[in-house]
């Protein structure tokens, strides 16, 4: 087992690496200038304001030296000066993460909180009322653009009801309570702030079900799909024979054989909604960490994307290496192969 | 399967999960509290990158930064070349014209502490020092001399350039020199490796305008509150929340609703849907942006447009008033060239008398006198944006259609802004569809890019005499002669007719009735918030 685990933690750290010298390659084919991007029009036009800008960021390095210090300061956990914030990126990531880990971590509850229990019951009431409801919430979750369900929530729940508070992760004239994690529903606990406890989980409410959307949806036919395999095998068919409890065949003999698809998308799905959600963060003025990608993305630049490629490719070798780990945990035969 | 698998009320529990999860987080809504006195405003803040006046070079932060710093001087709406007084008394040129005297009023920063000449020296030198983008606007400031604590000499490097326009620039707001050294601020020679203020300048102000900056959440919101010694009077809020709000159906929504008093970005068609609604009102301001189109003159890269009638030929055949009336719903103005309306020597008159016009037939004429009858191709090159609701995309359509009419074909060049900024700057595109912000309110350098920086990167080597009229008129000193010699250097432009200028936008503001008064203005910081009033 613990062979295991390393050979797959060395893999992991390969992919990462691997996954940043593609996007550096990438990043540094476009034809876009990030210190033209950059400077303001009288600087741009200054061949030693731009000449300065470049040895400030060594941007004027040849591109095997920008990529061996990226590597450098990687390794004392340094991601450089962002181009188009001119701070620290170890800085920004660290303001704008808590606000998508917060959303994400509550989009992905509320998908598993949505999504398993239709799953299950579409399943065992298969072609019932549930059943449709099921295919027809995963359909439109999947299949509608998530700008356009941002907007139609946020004007009919905000907008004409008035049920849900508007953008942003406060009230306007709401004090942020002080920064400990950064998110705010914990921050807000420790302070013992409940009216704003209360005023930002109101403002999770639209965002998180948008992101939601199509996770749960996913989730949901991924459940129901595992589930009918799962209750159309011959245990099943012992376990019913036996006179057990109904509860007890699909709690206890199929649900645990159905998990292993599920786990394997759960764990997909939430490094999804925690690197997925600019549309989201953009409709909802969220302060994360999507709108920093798109930002940093539109305005080249280069250090800024390169920590967030890290950091996604991080996420997402992470949540495998722990499936792949409550694979071996699920099922033993992993281990031995 | 209903069978007894599972029983209606385990099904109802399990679907109840699920519900409950939402219910929990319904609210039960945290709602406008004692909103009076507390000003809203909605718009998208995301470029905000510093809000240290002496390091700021972006759209968005001067309206907090007018709000928190006073500066020298400043420009009364719809006046931008004639500036007036602001923490600056009075002003006249020293007995040997070398410097300009300064005279101050008596004025207190937040702090309750008097402004002082030492204060403004500080301040002037620190923004020199730095070496950030704001010291180039200064460009023209040899050196600041105290005379007595209310009394300031600026040396200038060429005495006769205008000044104060620069003066005039929130990047120019004077600040408490002792409470931003005691922040690491420095003034000295090597200030741009030892100043460490900029830190507690984004979070906290230390100047004299008619609020304090007490915060900023990046990409969420500024917090302002009240100076009770502001030299203009009892500002009208307690506090001013500058909210981040990236999309413009947010902004409709929040300013319908009333969690905002006034949004800053919304479309026509937005606006449109608003008019007659109780409690709102659509407050317009001719900015000092516009649109353009940027011709190269290189034979090398298009062989027409290196031709002046050629590029004439495209000046008369576009319908500059469909591009108004029709794409923008009426809601913009047009100046004749480089110098928007508002500056000396640009007025819509001025547009009728010398601007280009639409004249098919003459633009036919020009076409044959350019030695292509049958018109000419060429790409045009622009970015995947908008400008006051209107994409560059559909503008372009609008120019291609335009100039089919006559025989030209135009090709459409979408790209990403950075792409498009990069191939601009550096000279190598055909044409480009594009829009000019000027950093501060310099008469003169809106005409200096042109016979500079603009003509290197159209490749164009401006005349003697026009360079000489740029010249001249930046130094007259009698307004009347100096309007004269703006209109004669815009006429010869026109001619050259490398740059045409499509529109110049009429930005639009809904406001609440929540802020009476609230008067924009196009000097750069978009509304006079030290005179907006509940």
């Amino acid at each position: 087992m613990i062979r295991y685990v390393f050979s797959r933690l060395a893999t992991s750290i390969v992919l990462v690496l691997l996954a940043t010298l593609v996007v550096f390659l990438i990043a540094n084919t476009i034809p876009g200038d990030p210190a033209l991007a950059a400077l303001g029009d009288e600087q741009a036009s200054d061949p030693a304001a731009v000449n300065a800008f470049r040895a400030l960021y060594g941007l004027d390095k040849p591109l095997w030296e920008q990529y061996w210090r990226f590597l450098q300061r990687l390794a004392h956990g340094d991601f450089g000066r962002s181009i188009s914030s001119r701070r620290a990126v170890m800085a920004d990531i660290i303001d704008y993460a808590p606000a998508t880990i917060e959303l994400a971590t509550i989009a992905f509850l509320l998908s598993l909180l949505i999504g398993l229990p239709l799953g299950i019951i579409a399943a065992v009431r298969r072609d019932s009322w549930v059943d449709h409801l099921a295919r027809a919430v995963a359909l439109i979750g999947v299949s509608a653009p998530t700008f356009w369900l941002a907007f139609i929530m946020l004007a009919i729940f905000y907008g004409y009801l008035g049920w849900a508070p508007g953008t942003g992760r406060l009230d306007p004239i709401a004090f942020a309570p002080d920064r400990i994690t950064g998110l705010l529903l914990i921050d807000t606990i420790i302070l013992g702030d409940w009216e704003t406890f209360r005023d930002a989980a109101a403002h999770l409410v639209l965002p998180s079900i948008v992101l939601a959307s199509a996770t749960i949806g996913l989730i949901t036919r991924t459940t129901r799909a595992a589930m009918l395999e799962a209750l159309s095998q011959d245990y099943v068919r012992v376990a019913r024979a036996k006179g057990l409890l109904a509860r007890v065949v699909i709690t206890g003999h199929a649900l645990p054989n159905a998990m292993l698809p599920v786990v394997t998308l759960g764990g997909l799905a939430y490094a999804n909604l925690l690197t997925g959600a600019v549309m989201t963060e953009t409709v909802f003025s969220w302060p994360g960490l999507g709108r920093y990608t798109f930002r940093s993305a539109v305005s080249v630049d280069f250090p800024a994307i390169m920590a967030i490629t890290t950091i996604v490719a991080a996420v997402f070798v992470l949540v495998n290496f722990l499936v792949d780990m409550s694979y071996a945990m699920l099922d033993p035969r992993v281990v031995k192969k | 399967m209903s069978n007894g698998w599972i029983s209606r009320r385990e099904l109802a529990l399990l679907l109840g999960a699920g519900g409950a999860a939402l219910a929990a987080g319904l609210p039960d809504r945290v709602h406008a509290q004692a909103r009076r006195n507390t000003l809203v405003l909605g718009i998208d803040i995301s470029d905000t990158i510093s809000l240290d006046p002496a390091r700021m070079a972006q759209y968005t932060p001067p309206m907090t930064l007018n709000a928190a710093y006073a500066s020298l001087v400043s420009f009364a709406v719809g006046n931008y070349y004639d500036p007036i007084p602001a923490l600056a008394e009075s002003w006249s040129r020293t007995a040997d014209g070398k410097a300009l005297r300064i005279k101050l009023r008596e004025a207190k920063f937040a702090s309750g502490n008097l402004v002082t000449a030492d204060d403004v020296k500080w301040t002037l030198d620190r923004v020199k020092h730095l070496k950030d983008q704001p010291a180039l606007y200064n460009s023209n400031i040899a050196s600041v001399a105290v005379v007595d604590p209310r009394t300031v000499d600026i040396f200038l490097i060429e005495p006769g350039e205008p000044v104060l326009g620069a003066l005039a620039s929130t990047t120019n707001g004077i600040l408490e020199r002792k409470v931003v050294e005691a922040q690491g601020g420095t003034s000295a020679v090597d200030a741009n490796t030892t100043d460490k203020a900029t830190a507690w300048l984004n979070d906290n102000s230390a100047g004299a305008g008619a609020y304090r900056l007490t915060g900023w959440q990046r990409n969420q919101q500024i917090q302002l509150v009240r100076n009770p010694h502001y030299y203009g009077g009892m500002p009208g809020f307690e506090r001013i929340l500058i909210r981040h709000m990236s999309e413009s159906a947010a902004q409709l929504l929040a300013v319908q609703r009333g969690d905002i008093d006034a949004a800053f970005n919304l479309i026509p068609e937005q606006i449109q849907t608003l008019k007659g609604q109780a409690g709102l009102r659509v407050e317009g301001l001719a900015s000092l942006d516009f649109v353009y189109l940027a011709l190269t003159t290189s034979a090398e890269l298009n062989k027409a447009l290196a031709v002046q009638e050629a590029r004439q030929a495209i000046a008369a055949a576009i319908d500059y008033n469909g591009i108004r009336d029709n794409l923008l719903g009426g809601v913009a103005t047009r100046c004749a060239h480089f110098l928007p309306i508002g500056l000396l020597g640009s007025t819509e008159k001025t547009t009728r008398d010398i601007g280009p016009q639409q004249n098919l037939d003459r633009a036919r004429m020009l076409l044959q006198k350019a030695g292509f009858p049958d018109g000419f191709e060429f790409d045009v090159s622009y970015g995947n944006a908008a400008v006051s609701g209107l994409s560059y995309a559909v503008l372009a359509q609008k120019l291609q259609s335009d100039l089919a009419r006559v025989g030209i074909r135009m090709k459409l060049n979408p790209m990403d802004q950075v792409n498009l900024r990069t191939q601009y700057t550096t000279a190598k595109s055909t044409a480009v569809l594009t829009f000019w912000n000027p950093a501060g309110v310099r008469q003169f350098s809106w005409a200096t890019a042109t016979t500079e920086r603009v003509a290197a990167r159209l490749r164009w080597t401006p005349p003697a005499d026009i360079v000489k009229l740029v010249k001249d008129a930046t130094l007259e000193q009698d307004l009347a002669k100096q309007e004269a010699m703006w209109v004669e250097y815009q006429r010869r432009m026109i001619e050259v007719s490398h740059l045409i200028v499509l529109f110049q936008p009429i930005y639009q503001t809904v406001v609440r009735d929540t802020a009476k008064t609230f008067p924009l203005t196009a000097s750069g910081y978009q509304v006079e918030l030290e005179k907006a009033r509940p």
